[in-house]
């Protein structure tokens, strides 16, 4: 009988500790979106940097599913808009902010503010 | 109490993990970016050198007539092509007044007066007189003008006098950085300017 109790305190030990190593192994999978070197594993997580008055990289190429963060580098505030129309736009980013969008479709993007600055977001065939 | 400390412990693997990614994504692209040559730097070095109390001095004057240049446009003008350009000048040029003054309270540096923020302010008084008399189009085609010639003004001497008399490293990374917006702000000038022609 006691034994029987350790052997179940032990499995559902053993039974926690999968799960923990599960999780682990899920988010460092989930993390490495941005290395070329992981086969295609779920959706991806891809970063432009605002900065000097422009989107880097300028055009991203990606799956539908895909998150990408924009992060404000730069010394003034800018958006991100779908251009022409802004149908879809993020608030105002100041210095240092940040906005993640997961994408459903092809997009050319502008800042609102600075019109010049344009971006383009496209789907891997 | 055993199996809260080892979940405590699994939580914060697990936190320290997302926190390192998170991080390494956002390091991922930032290159530094050094911006333009600065090969027109022989005759300004024969005038007075600057030093950088009067340069964050006059960073911080040029920047503000921008933004009181905006705030007369926004009593004055019912234009909007000429009220969205003013917001976003007052915005713009609050953001660089903004760094600059964090970045000189950072580096012990008090903005000095001298002659060059003195005549930048000069200028804003007579520009302020003309657009007193100015209304309607009037206004707006004098205001648009004037953003052009100001902001070609500026570039300028950002270009050929800030930059090269800047000590300090971070100071004239930060007046570098101006560059590109004062470009993009000046080509915005002159197309909304063209407007009024
Ligand atoms: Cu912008």
């Amino acid at each position: 009988m006691v034994r029987w109790q350790n052997m179940k305190k032990t499995m559902k030990k053993l039974i926690e500790s999968v799960i923990v190593f599960a999780g682990v192994i899920a988010i460092l999978m989930s993390c490495n979106g941005n290395a070329d070197t992981v086969k295609n594993t779920g959706p991806q997580r891809d970063t432009v940097i605002i900065k000097l008055m422009a989107f880097n990289p300028d055009t991203l190429s990606v799956n539908v599913g895909d998150t990408i963060v924009w992060i404000n580098q730069d010394i003034v505030a800018h958006d991100i808009s779908h251009f022409p129309d802004r149908a879809w736009h993020s608030d105002t980013l100041n210095p240092k902010d940040v906005f993640v969008k997961v994408i459903d479709d092809s997009s050319s993007y502008f800042c609102s503010i600075h019109p010049t600055m344009r971006g383009l977001v496209t789907l891997k065939k | 109490m055993k199996k809260v400390m080892g979940l405590t412990a699994a939580l914060g693997v697990v936190m320290f993990i997302m926190a390192g990614c998170n991080s390494g994504s956002e390091k991922e692209e930032a290159k530094t970016e050094t911006a333009t040559t600065t090969e027109a730097t022989a005759p300004e070095q024969a005038a007075p050198a600057l030093n950088d109390a009067q340069i964050a001095s006059i960073a911080v004057t040029a920047n503000q007539i921008d933004v009181d240049y905006g705030k007369i446009a926004l009593e004055k003008s019912q234009n909007p092509e000429i009220r969205k350009f003013a917001e976003t000048m007052i915005k713009d040029h609050s953001d660089i007044i903004n760094q600059a003054t964090a970045l000189a309270t950072k580096l012990n540096v008090t903005p000095e007066d001298n002659s060059t923020t003195q005549d930048l302010l000069k200028g804003q008084k007579d520009m302020n007189e003309k657009f007193a008399g100015l209304t309607g189009d009037a206004f707006d085609k004098a205001y648009a003008q004037n953003e052009a010639a100001y902001h070609d003004a500026v570039v300028n001497a950002v270009k050929t006098v800030l930059i090269p008399n800047t000590q300090n490293a971070e100071l004239k990374s930060l007046i570098e950085s101006v560059v590109p917006l004062l470009d993009h702000h000046l080509q915005m000038a002159k197309d909304l300017a063209a407007k009024f022609q």
